[in-house]
C-alpha cells in the first residue's frame, strides 16, 4: 500500500479527469457550499493538494437513519463522496471488516491521522450507570467517544441524537442519553440536527469542510448557518395560506385537499429551523408539509417532549394529554370571575351600612371643595 | 480443545451486535448472541398521546423506517376500532413495498455482498469477459466492456490511493471466497449502481410521507390528501411519478438484483446446508387487498410452521395470552414475577437491570444475563422470522405466485426444497420476495388509481380522532411484516394516554439470548455447525448472521 | 357624625395617565390578537390565499401593539425615576415598614372585607404597588419572549437584542409556550385590577377611577398637608 496518499487532483487525474473538469468540479463544490465565484481559485488550489480526508464515523445510541439519509444524497452522490472525496475509514454500517479487524482499523486511523481526521458521531451517548447502556467491543460508548475525539481535527454531530439526544433522551431519558457537545469540549463541533438531517445538508457540510479545510460558519447552537438559519415557516410554500388565515381544520378535509396551512393540526414549522422547505427531501421531491403532515420539529432540541404533535401547543405537564395552557388559563379566569362576583355581592351586603353612612356624610358635607363620596 | 472467539462489533448490520462463539475442530459448537445497546423507548412512550406513538416508534430504526410507524398506527387503530379507508391501505402497501425493495437491495449489495464478493479480486478481472458474463444473465443495458473497464479503473485508482476506506482490513483473499474475478467485478459495479438506485426508489416514501428516512404516518389513514386537480395535493402528476418509480424499481430488481443473486448463489451451493438453525417459522402476514380485517386477502399469509413441516400451517393470534410471550432469563431486565416467567406483551414490563461486567470487558458471563434483547417465544417455541419464514408460510399456505417463483429458483440453482432451510435459503428467500413485492406493488398502484378514478379520494377516517370519543380503557395489537420478519406492537390505553406499550421485533425473535429452558434463538442455533476456516477471520460467521440482516436497534429499542 | 372634608391632590401626572391608557389599550389588543394567533378561527374556506390576509393582519396588529407597548413601557420605567413622588419606583417595591403594614391592611379590606380605614398612601396603596411591580416584570417577560420570537422574522436591531432568550429557554417552541401562557396572567390581572379599582373607588370614595383620567385624587383633609 502507498505510504503517501494521492492528492485529490492526482486521484482525479488517475481517473482520467481533465483539468477542465476538475476545475468545474471545484466550482461546483464551491457553489454547493455557497462560495462566491471570486474565491473559486482558492478552492481549486485547496482541492489539488489534499489527500482524501480521513473520516471516522461512530455509531452509538441511534437508529442508523442518519447513515441511511446520507446514502440518499444526490449531489454529490454518496459513492463519489466515499470513493473520491473522503476516506471513510471506519463506519460500522458499511465497512468490510468486523470485530478485531474493525477495531484495528479504528485504532490505525486515529493514530496514523492524528489531528487530521474528522470524527462523525451518529447517536447519543448514554452516561447512566457508567455507560453500560451502549458498549462496542466491550468498551462503553462514553470511553470510545472520548478516546476518538481526543485527536480529531473536528467533530460532526449527525442528527438530533448526537446534537440533542433525540428520542432516547425524551422524558424520562432512561439511559441518560447525552449529546456529543455535552461530553466533548475543546474541539470544534458542527451540529447537524434533524431526525434525520436532509441528505444534501449532510453532504453539503462535508463538502464545505473539504473545500475550505475549515468548518462552515455556525450559529449559536453550532449549526451551519447555510442550512439552519431559517424557520420552516419562513420558507414554506403554504405560508400565503397562513397569512390569509386559511387552515386545515382536520386531516383530509376539504381544506387539506386544497393544501391550506397545517398550523391548526399542529405544524411546528413556526418554531423549527431547518432547510426542508428550501432544499426539500430526496433530491427535492417533497417535504413533510408538502405531503400533508405538519412539521414535527425534528431538528429542534427536545422536540419529542413538545407533544402532542397534533395540537398547536404542548400539553401542560402534570395534566391530561389535551390540557393546554389555555384550558388552565380559562379555568383560572373562570374561578377569578366567580370570585369577583362573590366578592362584589358580599361587599355590597357587608358594606351597605357603612356605605350608607358615608353617603349620609357626604350629603351633609359643607366643604365646597368636597366633590368626593361614592 | 475448543477456543472462544468474540466478534464485536459485527459490521454491515444495523446496531450493536456481539457474538461469542465456541469453536472446535474448525466448526462452531456453541454461540451466544448479545445486543449491547438499549434506549428504553417502551419506557419513554408511557403517558404519551397514542396518536404520537408512530413517530416515536418509527425512530426505533432508520433502516426499516416506516414499519414501526405502520405497526404503531395499526395497534392504535385496533385498540380504538378504527377502520382506515381503502386508499390509505393501498398507500401503506406501497410504502411497505417500497421499503422492501430498497432495504433488501441495500442489504444484498451493501451489507451482505462483501461476504461473497472479493472486491480486491475484481482488479484482476477481464472487463470483456465480465461483460459477457453480465449479458449472459440479464438484459440490463449497462453491461458493456467499457462500462466494466471504467469501474475497474476507478477501483484501481481507489486502491492505489492507499486509502482503502470502507474496504480496508477486509477478509480479501480468504479462501472461502469462490467467485471468479469477473463475477467479483460485476458485483462491485452493481454495488455502486445499487447505491445510486436505492435513493430513487425511496422517493415513493417522499411523495406519500414527505421524506425518507422516517416518512409521516397517521392514525386513521395517511396524511397525504388526494386531489388530482390541485398542485398542493397528491395530484395526477405525483401519482404518475409513483408509477414511474415503481417501473424503474421493478426493472432493477428483475434485471440486476435477481440475476446477481442467482449467479452468486450458484457458486456457493454448499451454503444451502449450513446455517439452518431453529426449525420453526413465524409470519404475521401483511399486504391486505381487502381491508386489514380480512386476513385471507393478505399477499403474505399469516401462520406458523413447526419442525419444518410444510404440510401444516398453524394459526396465530396476537391477542392470545398463551401465544406470544417474552422472557428475560438471560436479558438485562427485571420482571415483577421473577426471571423465569413469560409475559404476553399486554402485561409486558420493561425495567432495565444491568448485571453484566463493567466495561471495558473481554467476555460476557453467558451463564447469567448477557443481552439487552428479551427472548420472545410462540407457545414456548423458538421461531425464526424474516423473508424465509414469510416465503415458507406462503409456500405452505398454497399461494400460487409464491410457489411458482420458489420452484423456479430452486430449479435454476438445482437444489432441493430442503436447501431453503439455510444461510443460502434465507438470502434467496429475500430475493424471491423482493421480486414478488415488486410485482404486487403494481397491483397496489392500480387499485389506488382505480379507486381515485371511481371518485373515492378518502385517505383518513376521522371518526375516532378526538380523544373524547375514546373509551376509558382500550387494548390493541398491530401486526405487520417488517423486512426482517414478524413485527408487532401492543398498546394499552388508559385515560387517553399510553399506559403500556411493548414492541416485539423481528430481530428480537432471531437474535435473542436463550430462554429459561435453555433453548437457543435463531442466530445462536444457526451458527452451530458453521465451518470456521480461520478463527482470526470470522467471515463464515458474518455470512450466516448477515443472511438474517440483523437490526439491533430494532431488536432492543 | 363627624364631618370629613376632602382635598384634591394631583397624583397622576399626564405622562402617567397617557402611559396607563396606551398600555391598557395595547394589552387588550395584544391579548386579543395573541389569543387569535394561538387559536385562529375557521372563518374561511374554499377561497384562495391571494384574496385574503386576515391572519396576517391579526399578527400585524399584534406586532404593532407590541412595539407601542414596549416603548410605552420603557417610558414608564424612565418616568419611575423622573416623575412625581407617586410615580416613583419606591411606590412599587415595598421597602419601608409602613408599606408592609399597609399591605396587610389592604389585604384585610380586599379579602376579609374589613372596614376601610384611611390608608397612609395617596398614590397606589402598597399592595396595588406590588401587583403593578409584578405586572411590570410580566411586561418585561412578555417583551423579551415576544421579541425573542420576533427576531426570527426580522433583521432589525431591537428584536435581535432579545434573540438570546430562545436557546436559553430551549428553543422557539418553549418560548412560544411561555409567551402564550403569560397571556393568561394579563387577562386575569386585568379583570382583577379593573374590579379592584372600582371596588376601592366604591369603598374608599376617593375618586380612584377618575384619577386615571384627570389625575386628581381626593383625600381626607387632615392628611392633605
Ligand atoms: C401583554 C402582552 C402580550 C400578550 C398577552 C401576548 C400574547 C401572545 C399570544 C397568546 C401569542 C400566541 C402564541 C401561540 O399560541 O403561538 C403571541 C404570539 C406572539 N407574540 Fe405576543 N403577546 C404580548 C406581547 C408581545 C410583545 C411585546 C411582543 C414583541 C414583539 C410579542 C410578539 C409575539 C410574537 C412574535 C408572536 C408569534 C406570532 C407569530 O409567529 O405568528 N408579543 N403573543
Ligand atoms: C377600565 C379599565 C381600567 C381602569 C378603570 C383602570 C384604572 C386604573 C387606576 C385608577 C389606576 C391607579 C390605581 C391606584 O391608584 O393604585 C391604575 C393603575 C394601573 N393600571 Fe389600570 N385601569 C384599567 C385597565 C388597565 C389594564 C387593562 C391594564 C393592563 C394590564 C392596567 C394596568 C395598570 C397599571 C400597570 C397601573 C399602575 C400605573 C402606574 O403607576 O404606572 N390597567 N389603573
Ligand atoms: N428487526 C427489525 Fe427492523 C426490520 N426489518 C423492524 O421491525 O430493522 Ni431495523
Ligand atoms: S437523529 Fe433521528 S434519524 Fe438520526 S439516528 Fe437519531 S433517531 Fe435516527
Ligand atoms: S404549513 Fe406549517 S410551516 Fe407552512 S405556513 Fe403553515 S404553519 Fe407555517
Ligand atoms: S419534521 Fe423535520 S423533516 Fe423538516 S419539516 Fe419538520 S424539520
Ligand atoms: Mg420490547
Amino acid at each position: 500500500m502507498n505510504a503517501s496518499p494521492l492528492t485529490l487532483w492526482e486521484h482525479a487525474q488517475s481517473q482520467g479527469v481533465s483539468r477542465r473538469d476538475f476545475i468545474r468540479y471545484c466550482s461546483w463544490l464551491a457553489a454547493a457550499a455557497g462560495i462566491e465565484a471570486s474565491s473559486i481559485g482558492r478552492v481549486v488550489k485547496a482541492m489539488e493538494n489534499k489527500p482524501r480526508l480521513p473520516v471516522v464515523w461512530m455509531h452509538f445510541q441511534e437508529c442508523t437513519c442518519c447513515s441511511e439519509s446520507f446514502i440518499r444524497s444526490s449531489h454529490p452522490v454518496v459513492s463519489d463522496i466515499v470513493l473520491d472525496k473522503i476516506s471513510l475509514d471506519y463506519t460500522e454500517t458499511l465497512m468490510a471488516a468486523s470485530g478485531f479487524q474493525a477495531e484495528k482499523q479504528l485504532h490505525d486511523t486515529i493514530t496514523k491521522y492524528k489531528g487530521e481526521y474528522i470524527l462523525c458521531v451518529e447517536g447519543s451517548i448514554p452516561t447512566g450507570d457508567g455507560g453500560v447502556y451502549c458498549c462496542i467491543g466491550g468498551k462503553s460508548a462514553l470511553d470510545i467517544v472520548k478516546e476518538v475525539a481526543a485527536d480529531a481535527k473536528a467533530i460532526i454531530a449527525w442528527g438530533n441524537c448526537a446534537t440533542h439526544g433525540c428520542v432516547q433522551a425524551a422524558k424520562p431519558n432512561p439511559t441518560s442519553a447525552t449529546p456529543v457537545h455535552k461530553i466533548i469540549s475543546g474541539k470544534p463541533i458542527i451540529n447537524v440536527p434533524g431526525c434525520p438531517p436532509i441528505a444534501e445538508v449532510m453532504a453539503g457540510t462535508i463538502v464545505h469542510l473539504l473545500a475550505f479545510d475549515r468548518i462552515p460558519e455556525l450559529d449559536g447552537l453550532g449549526r451551519p448557518k447555510a442550512f439552519y438559519s431559517r424557520r420552516i415557516h419562513d420558507t414554506c410554500y403554504r405560508r400565503p395560506n397562513y397569512d390569509a388565515g386559511l387552515f386545515v381544520e382536520s386531516f383530509d378535509d376539504e381544506n387539506a385537499k386544497r393544501g391550506y396551512c397545517l398550523y391548526k393540526v399542529g405544524c411546528r414549522g413556526p418554531v423549527t429551523y431547518n432547510a426542508c422547505a428550501v432544499t426539500k427531501w430526496n433530491n427535492g421531491v417533497s417535504y413533510p408539509i408538502q405531503s400533508g403532515h405538519g412539521c414535527i420539529g425534528c431538528s429542534e432540541k427536545d422536540f419529542w417532549d413538545n407533544g402532542p404533535f397534533y395540537q398547536h401547543l404542548a400539553s401542560f405537564p402534570g395534566f391530561g394529554i389535551e390540557t393546554t395552557a389555555d384550558d388552565i388559563g380559562l379555568a383560572v379566569g373562570a374561578v377569578t370571575a366567580i370570585g369577583i362576583a362573590a366578592h362584589a355581592v358580599t361587599t355590597n351586603i357587608k358594606k351597605r351600612k357603612f356605605i350608607q353612612s358615608e353617603i349620609a356624610d357626604s350629603e351633609t358635607a359643607d366643604d365646597l371643595d368636597n366633590k368626593g363620596g361614592a | 480443545m475448543s477456543t472462544r472467539i468474540v466478534v464485536d462489533p459485527i459490521t454491515r448490520i444495523e446496531g450493536h451486535l456481539r457474538i461469542e462463539a465456541e469453536i472446535k475442530d474448525g466448526k462452531i459448537v456453541d454461540a451466544w448472541s448479545a445486543g449491547t445497546m438499549v434506549r428504553g423507548i417502551e419506557l419513554i412512550l408511557k403517558g404519551r398521546d397514542p396518536r404520537d406513538a408512530w413517530a416515536f416508534t418509527e425512530r426505533v430504526c432508520g433502516v426499516c423506517t416506516t414499519v414501526h410507524a405502520l405497526a404503531s398506527v395499526r395497534t392504535v387503530e385496533d385498540a380504538l376500532g378504527i377502520v382506515v379507508p381503502p386508499n390509505a391501505e393501498m398507500v401503506r402497501n406501497l410504502m411497505f413495498a417500497t421499503l422492501y425493495m430498497q432495504d433488501h437491495v441495500v442489504h444484498f449489495y451493501h451489507l451482505h455482498a462483501l461476504d461473497w464478493v472479493d472486491v480486491v479480486s475484481a482488479l484482476k478481472a477481464d472487463p470483456k469477459k465480465t461483460s459477457e458474463l453480465a449479458q449472459s444473465i440479464s438484459n440490463w443495458p449497462k453491461s458493456s466492456p467499457k462500462y466494466f473497464a471504467d469501474v475497474q479503473k476507478r477501483l484501481t485508482a481507489f486502491v492505489n490511493s492507499g486509502q482503502l476506506g470502507i474496504f480496508a482490513n477486509g477478509y480479501w483473499g480468504h479462501n472461502a471466497y469462490k467467485l471468479p474475478a469477473e463475477a467479483n467485478l460485476m458485483g462491485t459495479a452493481h454495488y455502486l449502481e445499487a447505491l445510486e438506485w436505492q435513493k430513487e426508489i425511496v422517493k415513493i416514501h417522499t411523495i406519500f410521507g414527505g421524506k425518507n428516512p422516517h416518512p409521516n404516518y397517521l392514525v386513521g389513514g395517511m396524511p397525504c390528501s388526494v386531489n388530482i386537480d390541485e398542485v398542493n395535493a397528491l395530484n395526477a402528476d405525483r401519482l404518475a411519478y409513483v408509477g414511474t418509480l415503481l417501473e424503474q424499481a421493478y426493472e432493477f430488481i428483475d434485471q440486476v438484483y435477481i440475476p446477481d443473486l442467482l449467479a452468486v448463489a450458484s457458486f456457493y451451493k454448499e451454503w444451502g446446508a449450513i446455517g439452518g438453525g431453529v426449525s420453526n417459522y413465524l409470519a404475521y402476514g401483511d399486504l391486505p387487498m381487502n381491508g386489514y380485517a380480512d386476513i385471507s386477502s393478505f399477499k403474505f399469509p399469516r401462520g406458523v410452521i413447526l419442525n419444518r413441516d410444510l404440510s401444516t400451517v398453524h394459526a396465530v393470534d396476537g391477542k392470545n395470552a398463551d401465544e406470544v410471550q417474552e422472557f428475560i432469563k438471560h436479558s438485562w431486565y427485571e420482571y415483577a414475577g421473577g426471571d423465569t416467567v413469560g409475559k404476553h406483551p399486554w402485561e409486558g414490563e420493561t425495567k432495565l437491570n444491568y448485571t453484566g461486567p463493567k466495561p471495558p470487558y473481554d467476555h460476557l458471563n453467558v451463564d447469567e444475563k448477557y443481552s439487552w434483547l428479551k427472548t420472545p417465544r410462540w407457545k414456548g417455541h423458538a421461531m425464526e422470522v424474516g423473508p424465509l419464514a414469510r416465503v415458507l408460510v406462503a409456500y405452505a399456505s398454497g399461494k400460487k405466485d409464491v410457489i411458482e417463483l420458489v420452484n423456479a429458483v430452486l430449479k435454476t440453482l438445482d437444489v432441493p426444497v430442503g436447501a431453503l432451510f439455510s444461510t443460502l435459503g434465507r438470502t434467496a428467500a429475500r430475493g424471491i420476495e423482493t421480486k414478488l413485492v415488486a410485482e404486487w406493488s403494481k397491483e397496489f398502484y392500480q387499485t389506488l388509481m382505480s379507486n381515485i378514478k371511481n371518485g373515492d379520494t378518502r385517505m383518513f377516517n376521522k371518526d375516532k380522532w378526538e380523544p373524547e370519543t375514546w373509551p376509558k380503557e382500550a387494548k390493541g395489537v398491530g401486526l405487520t411484516e417488517a423486512p426482517r420478519g414478524a413485527l408487532a406492537h401492543w398498546i394499552v390505553i388508559k385515560d387517553k394516554k399510553i399506559d403500556n406499550y411493548q414492541l416485539v421485533v423481528p430481530t428480537t425473535w432471531n437474535a435473542s439470548p436463550r430462554d429459561p429452558d435453555g433453548q437457543r434463538s435463531a442466530y445462536e442455533a444457526a451458527l452451530i455447525g458453521t465451518p470456521i476456516h480461520d478463527p482470526e477471520q470470522p467471515l463464515e460467521i458474518l455470512r450466516t448472521l448477515h443472511s438474517f440482516d440483523p437490526c439491533l436497534a430494532c431488536a432492543v429499542h | 357624625m363627624e364631618h370629613v372634608s376632602f382635598g384634591r391632590v394631583y397624583v397622576w401626572q399626564l405622562p402617567v395617565r397617557v402611559y396607563h391608557w396606551v398600555n391598557a389599550l395595547c394589552v387588550v389588543a395584544l391579548a386579543c390578537t395573541g389569543y387569535l394567533i394561538g387559536h385562529p378561527f375557521a372563518i374561511q374556506s374554499g377561497t384562495e390565499a391571494y384574496n385574503n390576509y386576515w391572519f396576517g393582519t391579526v399578527r400585524f396588529i399584534h406586532f404593532l401593539s407590541a412595539f407601542l407597548f414596549f416603548f410605552n413601557f420603557l417610558f414608564r420605567i424612565y418616568w419611575g425615576f423622573a416623575g412625581n413622588m407617586f410615580a416613583r419606583w419606591g411606590n412599587f417595591i415595598p421597602h419601608r415598614k409602613e408599606q408592609f403594614t399597609e399591605m396587610a391592611a389592604v389585604l384585610k379590606v380586599d379579602v376579609l372585607l374589613a372596614k376601610i380605614k384611611p390608608l397612609p398612601s395617596i398614590g397606589h396603596n402598597s399592595l396595588a404597588g406590588v401587583t403593578y411591580f409584578i405586572s411590570f416584570l410580566a411586561f418585561l417577560f412578555q417583551s423579551i419572549t415576544g421579541f425573542g420570537m420576533y427576531a426570527a422574522m426580522s433583521k432589525s436591531a431591537l428584536p435581535r437584542l432579545f434573540a438570546w432568550i430562545v436557546p436559553m429557554m430551549g428553543g422557539d417552541f418553549a418560548v412560544r409556550q411561555w409567551h402564550h401562557m403569560m397571556m393568561w396572567f394579563f387577562i386575569i390581572f386585568s379583570i382583577v385590577h379593573v374590579y379592584l379599582v372600582f371596588y376601592h373607588d366604591y369603598v374608599e370614595g376617593r375618586g380612584t377611577i377618575s384619577s386615571m383620567a384627570g389625575g386628581w385624587k381626593f383625600i381626607e383633609h387632615e392628611k392633605n398637608k
